[in-house]
């Protein structure tokens, strides 16, 4: 039997980009580099890197961790793109760890953008043990 | 050791501080058992916020990973978290131990994502005095003349240097290897 992990998440871009210029270290903190690369040659990069956020945090949800201060497992969930432009997770470090513990073994992600707001939806599938 | 420049009341302002900043609240309706998630509304991009405030407030930095990801690192794959994302009853007792308090609702098979609704001001206060408690006997000019300003910030009134506290992550491993060493919980 298939069990199925979902999570969804929304983020206000403006108040991504608000606590990105208060805390110097908070872009890097919480996104890898490439995400970094990515989101900042476009035209509106706080829109991106909240929708970035959502996705970490619904694969957080899907997951059933908790966010509860500055986790490093913000970094370790990566949204990267297929050449299409869809874009995909990559897991590492304690993700990763919790993904297999879980039996995790498909995951999908969405993200889309309108006005002030970012949201994402995350599936992660496994069988059920 | 144990610290007497900045007072746990200190600590309990500062945070009520960050979090009304945080959540465009008014400070007086923040009390120290108000949980963040139950009764004020934050969400996750509000719980970093108020940490990295919190983070300048006393020049420390807080722990980067949670206790049960250490547990799991520390004494093995499956000591804190069972295979369906439930706490394990030694977890429990280690949470317990930890926050000092009792944890209603929470017992071995509670879901894992049940604990950030847990989170307090005074819980987050605690946090951040057990890091400023780590204040070294000297400086690393080898003076022993901690000082402090404003009741918050900890510097050396010999060189200028702020202090160097130990942060949240090690502090947690420490906490985690001396309990462990008294009570043989695993």
């Amino acid at each position: 039997m298939i069990k199925i992990h979902q999570g969804v998440d929304m983020v206000n871009t403006s108040k991504l980009r608000d606590i990105c210029m208060r805390h110097e270290g908070f872009v890097s903190e919480i996104f890898t580099e490439r995400e970094r690369e990515y989101c900042m040659l476009k035209k509106n990069p706080y829109q991106h890197l909240a929708g970035r956020f959502a996705a970490k945090e619904a694969c957080l949800k899907a997951l059933g961790w908790g966010l509860q201060g500055i986790d490093s497992i913000m970094q370790e969930i990566e949204v990267l793109h297929s050449p299409s432009g869809k874009p995909e997770l990559q897991l590492k470090g304690w993700a990763r760890k919790l993904a297999t513990k879980f039996g995790i073994t498909g995951r999908t992600v969405s993200i889309s953008h309108s006005g002030d707001y970012a949201v994402s939806t995350v599936i992660l599938t496994g069988e059920k043990r | 050791m144990t610290q007497d420049f900045v007072t746990g009341e200190k600590v309990v302002d500062a945070v009520k501080d960050a979090v009304a900043e945080t959540l465009s609240i008014e400070k007086d309706t923040i009390k120290p058992e108000s949980s963040l998630i139950n009764d004020l509304d934050a969400e996750s991009l509000d719980f970093l916020d108020i940490n990295y405030r919190i983070e300048q407030t006393f020049g420390i930095k807080m722990a980067r990973h949670f206790i049960l990801e250490h547990i799991e690192e520390m004494f093995g794959e499956g000591s804190a978290i069972d295979e369906d994302g439930k706490l394990t009853e030694k977890a429990v007792e280690l949470l317990k131990i930890r926050l000092g308090e009792e944890l209603p609702g929470i017992t071995a098979g509670t879901d894992m994502d049940d604990i950030p609704a847990h989170i307090t001001v005074q819980s987050i206060a605690n946090g951040v005095m057990d890091i400023l408690d780590t204040l070294p006997e000297k400086c690393s000019c080898g003076a022993s003349a901690w000082a402090s300003d404003d009741g918050a910030k900890v510097k050396c009134s010999s060189c200028g240097e702020p202090a160097a506290f130990t942060n949240g992550d090690d502090l947690s491993q420490e906490w985690l290897r001396k309990v462990q060493e008294e009570k043989k919980i695993f």
